[in-house]
């Protein structure tokens, strides 16, 4: 690779707040942090897709989709933790290669559209299968004994590890024909790209990312229910990366964690905390339209002179 | 159909498309010939643009033939015929704005090249030979237009075609970009072998660069030959050339 991949920050910030997890004891905090943890990972996966210029809100499908299937493994099929864990990204990613083979040849509003259409469908089968709990879902939904005291430590690890890696694939030569698809598409087929096979891949990596995260909140909440994997996940989803800013991988990191602990302190007051997130994406457009880390990075360019913003 | 004893690169036999009712390129016949740069004059709305993603795959014929590299590649994709080593470039906004123009002549090297390195190294080779070496950083879509033209074709040539296709890419160049331009299409012909299909609107640089000329005029081969042949045809000057060029 060559490029300057920054992995001592990397390296330092993963063991730092997997540090952090290790100091929580309060249940409370430890949920709040699983929280943020699964919704980071649901916004760096939608924002994988975005690199490619599409806005998948079929992320929620593919996250309900990992949270059932790991459930199911535990609960019906009582396979162990791990490998229920992992079979919840891995069937995620499969549905979506049969989904993005058929709905990639679409773009924009198309493809968002197919998206919404395919996250209210699925969930409409959780609630008519009766294997699956209906309305009500699936409960105890547990991880081993022995994982409880350190969950919020393994679930960041999880999720560390899986951002760690889609930012490795995002800086690889890999990631650079996914930007060159959103710039255009056409000139990356002119060099010999087989565009839709890119397409499909990127799309199932990010839905292995999604697939995990359900998994995750699976596990961590011991409860799913139809409800959980509307449209409106991938709405939060988009609304993390937009207000984190979308340009730089830690965008939506810093999204998922305002956003997400703005939301609990608004449950605690009683309030209803889906108006932080709407007050928080319209100030974001308005006022940082490259979001909170474009904000910072430009604040950083004028601090250290112009012209370095290209330098990386 | 052998010139000189040397198989054709790309062959069109009968070529046709229509456009429902719109006839826009007929019958069509001609080569591109290892080691030349073949121009592909004509008229707006002579058929040229067509002609051109006939070849490439982006349009599929009515009627015809095309053989590209000796395959039968009627009705082939695109990433068919790009694979087998014709590369086109598009008249607009050819490259990446949002990346780098390292990046961008980059992806020209992916599909044929194993391992990172080496693809650095091949991008570089490229930029290098093009004059881009001191853009590489930046943004493409931030610089000049000319600069802008020259990546494009960086982009292609990195994937180090058998076969470049240029879509205008002269088309609001000043002088000294224009020269530099034809000075790069020749190398790319001399020093690397590879066969290059212009079309292109700006005739003194045609005449200058190219080895062979196919005149489009209606959808249809009006003429073929050296830029000398070509300049002294009755039928190219009045359908094309006008009365400036005529006398």
């Amino acid at each position: 690779m060559g490029e300057n991949l920054k992995l001592p920050y990397w390296f330092f910030g993963i063991a730092l707040v997997l540090g952090a997890t290790l100091l929580v004891s309060d249940p409370y905090v430890a949920s709040v942090v699983n929280i943020v943890s699964i919704a980071a990972l649901i916004a760096v996966s939608l924002r994988f897709v975005m690199l490619i210029g599409e806005l998948n809100f079929a992320t929620a499908a593919f996250v309900g989709i990992g949270a059932y299937t790991a459930g199911s493994a535990i609960t019906i099929l009582e396979w162990p933790f791990l490998v229920a864990l992992v079979l919840g990204g891995i069937v995620a990613a499969l549905v979506s290669i049969v989904f993005g083979y058929i709905t990639l040849r679409t773009k924009g509003p198309y493809f968002l559209l197919i998206g919404f259409a395919f996250t209210e469908a699925v969930r409409i089968v959780y609630s008519k299968s009766m294997v699956l709990g209906g309305n009500s879902g699936m409960v105890g939904i547990f991880p081993p004994i022995a994982f409880d005291p350190w969950m919020p430590t393994f679930v960041m690890a999880v999720v560390a590890l899986m951002i760690f890696g889609l930012y490795l694939l995002e800086r690889s030569d890999f990631g650079k024909i996914l930007t060159a698809i959103r710039d255009n598409e056409d000139v990356a087929r002119t060099v010999g790209l087989n565009i839709l096979f890119v397409k499909i891949a990127c799309f199932a990596i990010a839905s292995f990312a999604a697939g995990m995260a359900g998994s995750l909140h699976a596990v961590t909440n011991n409860v799913i229910s139809p409800g959980d994997f509307s449209f409106l996940l991938a709405a939060f989803a988009l609304a993390y990366v937009k207000v984190g800013g979308e340009d730089n991988i830690v965008g939506p990191l810093v999204g998922a964690v305002l956003l997400v602990v703005l939301g609990s302190y608004a449950l605690g007051l009683g309030g209803h905390e889906h108006i932080f997130y709407g007050a928080a994406v319209i100030l974001a457009v308005l006022l940082m339209p490259e979001g909170i880390t474009g904000l910072l990075r430009r604040g950083r360019d004028r601090l250290m002179g112009k012209g370095k913003r290209h330098a990386a | 159909m052998q010139h000189e004893g040397k198989e054709a690169l790309l062959r069109t036999e009968g070529l046709t498309r229509r456009f429902g009712g719109l006839v826009a390129v007929s019958d069509v016949d001609f080569d591109i010939l290892p080691g030349e740069i073949l121009g592909l004059i004509g008229p707006n709305g002579a058929g040229k643009s067509t002609t051109f993603n006939l070849i490439s795959g982006f349009y599929k014929p009515s009627a015809g033939k095309l053989t590209v590299f000796g395959e039968n590649c009627t009705g082939k994709s695109p990433l068919t015929i790009s694979r087998m080593g014709l590369v086109r470039t598009f008249q607009h906004g050819s490259l990446m704005p949002s990346m780098s123009v390292r990046d961008n002549i980059l992806l020209g090297t992916i599909h044929g090249v194993r391992g990172a390195g080496k693809r650095r190294e091949r991008a570089a080779e490229t930029a290098e030979m093009l004059g881009l070496t001191p853009y590489l950083s930046e943004e493409a879509g931030t610089l000049p237009h000319g600069i802008q033209r020259l990546v494009s074709i960086g982009i292609a040539f990195a994937a180090r075609p058998r076969l470049l296709c240029l879509d205008e890419p002269l088309t609001g160049l000043n002088q000294t970009e224009v020269a530099n331009t034809l000075a790069v299409l020749e190398k790319i012909r001399d020093e690397h072998g590879c066969s290059v299909l212009l079309v292109e609107h700006n005739m003194k640089a045609v005449m200058k660069v190219c080895d062979r000329i196919v005149v489009l005029h209606h959808g249809q081969v009006l003429a073929s030959g050296t830029p000398a042949e070509i300049r002294a045809d009755k039928s190219v000057i009045e359908a094309y050339l006008g009365h400036r060029h005529a006398n």
